[in-house]
């Protein structure tokens, strides 16, 4: 277990920087996931942090050692990656026992580890077989115990689940998440989906085009996220951006609709704002609020989804109730969330 | 034109678009190798339309009386040896050297594959040059590094013939293992790679467990290839040396040519070349049944 400090950390690909001056501490024991849309540098960075990039500028260090200039196996980090990456020729117990040959220890020991770590992940009866006997779910329980056996400072995960379907997804988000708790190692992990970030992590770095837009626990950044971007990342479906003028307790939009806002931004400067609201934080109806058209209406059999565009903008709101709801249909919408976020529309940061 | 039931029928489809090649292989390919056969049991002088039933004689002659034939096949054998080795061993460091980010690889690549587009006879005919005791390029060579010790008549001593024949051989083969081997090295999973450099895998331990392993079919592939080809070893034979001097360098192939063509004697000749062909199938027959048995059971 150890300390990651990312300092000032820069990568260019000749002419392209895609990761641009990052810093980040992240604690010993701590599960921290980096997060972001495909091309936002997370990969790159966590490739960096294992020592399979070299490093532009910047400084990374692992329990208080620079590790710039190390090589991946003196860094005592282990990685699962998203293809799993087990060695084709080996049987699981070789796949997970390969990096502790290597390092020279005796076979009774190796063997010793693999049943350990074999025994956490429930792949003992799987000992003796090949990866491509297996299924996704297990090759990626092996890749998870090699890493394990290794004990090593640092996990670093790239999204490990993406290539699995959905209901496995799930169970191995438990799985990775109860493992974490066992072992207390600090984990760094990389995905794209926010759902494992926000059900996983200890704490989220929010990263957009190589630079992080925010860093905190996951119910830190879902009630105050600090522009746009991350209030529109997190949380599903995305938050709904409305865009008007404050006129006193209301917001007026562009096709002349208020809409009644809880609470003032205390920075409003009674020009232009964004107002973000949760697709939960809605009440839809017949009578009061501002006029809605329904464009779908999704059931997911615990609530429904309503698609419905107001003055020109289309939002989201989820509604408890089922509803008889038409496509076509006018609505009335209001804010029922004391929780509603404002921006600012230029700079599109929050606005307190 | 055509009723599309009739066009629909998978196996007239397949018949169709494998008929005509088959029927040239037929006739161009599997009856010779019949004709030969009979042929090795005959006694014929290519012309006579008399055709004599000789049983076993043939055979008895070659393996009994005939010298030359035990040379070629010691020589044959001592080839192929060397080219399942020197080839594809040079082949593959080049492979690996080539699929580094190097500048100029593509262009590099090239230059080592082109000697396999040349035709052998012109292969063997500047070789023959490049040897020549008294203007050619070795021995010149040596001479200005004052290494005259070493001039050798490197096509016209019994003891080197052989192995300066192979020089040349390998020169053009080479690259032809080497775009095998490049091939296959792009399907090496770049994450294992990584997976085994986290796990603290040296370079030579990556090659170890991570190239190698993925690279099995095609070694599989190069090396029955080799053998195939080095074991009807004959255009390079014919342009450089003949056979000679004094038969020292004589393979089967080109002796069997010899026998037929020469000395007009089709059964002599046939019978070396079904020995020949019965050398290969001896080899590649265990080898790739071995080596498919072995991919079953690694997959």
């Amino acid at each position: 277990m150890a300390t990651v400090q990312v300092s000032d950390l820069r990568k260019s690909f000749g002419a392209l920087e895609v990761v641009k001056g990052v810093s980040i501490d992240i604690r010993d024991g701590e599960f921290l996931i980096l997060v972001g849309p495909s091309g936002c540098g997370k990969s790159t960075l966590l490739r960096m942090i294992a020592g399979l990039e070299d490093i532009s500028a910047g400084r990374i260090d692992i329990g208080g050692r620079v590790v710039n200039t190390l090589s991946p196996k003196e860094r005592n980090i282990a990685m699962v990656f998203q293809n799993y990456a087990l060695y084709p020729q080996m049987t699981v117990g070789q796949n997970m026992g390969f990096s502790l040959e290597i390092s020279g220890m005796k076979k009774a020991e190796i063997d010793k580890k693999v049943s350990e770590a074999s025994e956490i992940l429930g792949l003992t009866p799987l000992l003796q077989r090949k990866p491509s006997q297996l299924s996704g779910g297990q090759r990626q329980r092996v890749a998870m115990g090699r890493a394990i056996v290794r004990d090593p400072d640092v996990f670093l995960f790239d999204e490990p689940l993406s290539n699995l379907d959905a209901k496995l997804r799930v169970q191995m988000r438990a799985e990775i998440k109860a493992l974490h708790q066992r072992l207390g190692s600090t984990i760094v992990y990389v995905t794209h989906d926010q759902v494992e970030a926000m059900t996983m992590a200890d704490r989220i770095v929010v990263l957009r085009g190589g630079c992080v837009e925010q860093i905190g626990t996951p119910l830190e950044l879902y009630d105050h996220p600090e522009n746009m971007f991350v209030a529109g990342f997190l949380g599903s479906p995305s938050m709904n951006f409305l865009r008007g003028r404050i006129e006193g307790q209301s917001l007026l939009l562009a096709g002349g609709e208020r809409l009644a806002l809880p609470s003032l931004p205390k920075a409003a400067s009674g020009g232009d704002v964004v107002v973000g609201i949760r697709p939960q934080g809605f009440a839809a109806g017949l009578q009061d609020g501002a006029r809605a058209t329904i464009k779908v209406v999704e059931p997911t059999g615990a609530d429904t989804h309503v698609l419905a565009d107001i003055g020109g903008t289309e939002i989201t709101c989820v509604v408890n109730d089922r509803v008889d709801f038409a496509p076509g249909q006018e609505i009335r919408l209001s804010i029922t969330s004391a929780k509603v976020h404002f921006f600012d529309p230029a700079s599109e940061a929050r606005l307190d | 034109m055509f009723n599309s039931k009739f066009m629909q029928s998978s196996r007239t489809q397949a018949l169709l678009l494998i008929g005509p090649a088959l029927a040239v292989y037929a006739t161009f390919a599997i009856w010779p190798m019949i004709e030969v056969v009979f042929l090795s049991f005959q006694h014929w002088n290519g012309l006579d339309p008399h055709r004599e039933w000789v049983g076993l004689e043939n055979y008895r002659y070659i393996l009994t009386n005939d010298a030359v034939f035990w040379v070629a096949l010691r020589n044959t054998i001592t080839w192929t040896i060397l080219a399942v080795i020197f080839p594809p061993t040079i082949g593959l460091l080049l492979a690996l050297g080539l699929n580094q980010q190097l500048f100029g690889r593509v262009p590099m690549r090239a230059i080592y594959y082109l000697p396999v587009i040349i035709a052998p006879i012109a292969v063997a005919t500047i070789w023959r040059w490049m040897y020549d005791p008294f203007f050619g390029l070795f021995n010149q060579v040596l001479t200005s590094l004052s290494l005259q010790s070493l001039i050798s008549d490197w096509l016209g001593d019994r003891e080197i013939a052989l192995y300066s024949m192979f020089v040349a051989y390998t020169w053009q083969y080479v690259g032809f293992s080497m775009v095998l081997f490049l091939a296959g090295l792009q399907s090496v999973d770049r994450s294992l790679v990584e997976a085994a450099r986290i796990d603290g895998a040296s370079r030579w331990q990556v090659f170890r467990h991570v190239t190698l392993p993925a690279l099995r079919v095609t070694l599989a592939i190069v090396l029955v290839l080799s053998t195939i080809s080095s074991l009807k070893a004959f255009d390079i034979v014919y342009g450089m040396t003949g056979g000679g001097p004094a038969q020292s360098t004589q393979m089967l192939a080109l002796w069997a040519f010899m026998q037929s063509m020469q000395i007009f004697d089709f059964g002599r000749g046939s019978a070396i070349s079904v020995i020949l062909l019965l050398v290969t199938l001896t080899i590649v027959v265990p080898y790739l049944r071995w080596s498919q048995r072995d991919e079953g059971a690694g997959e």
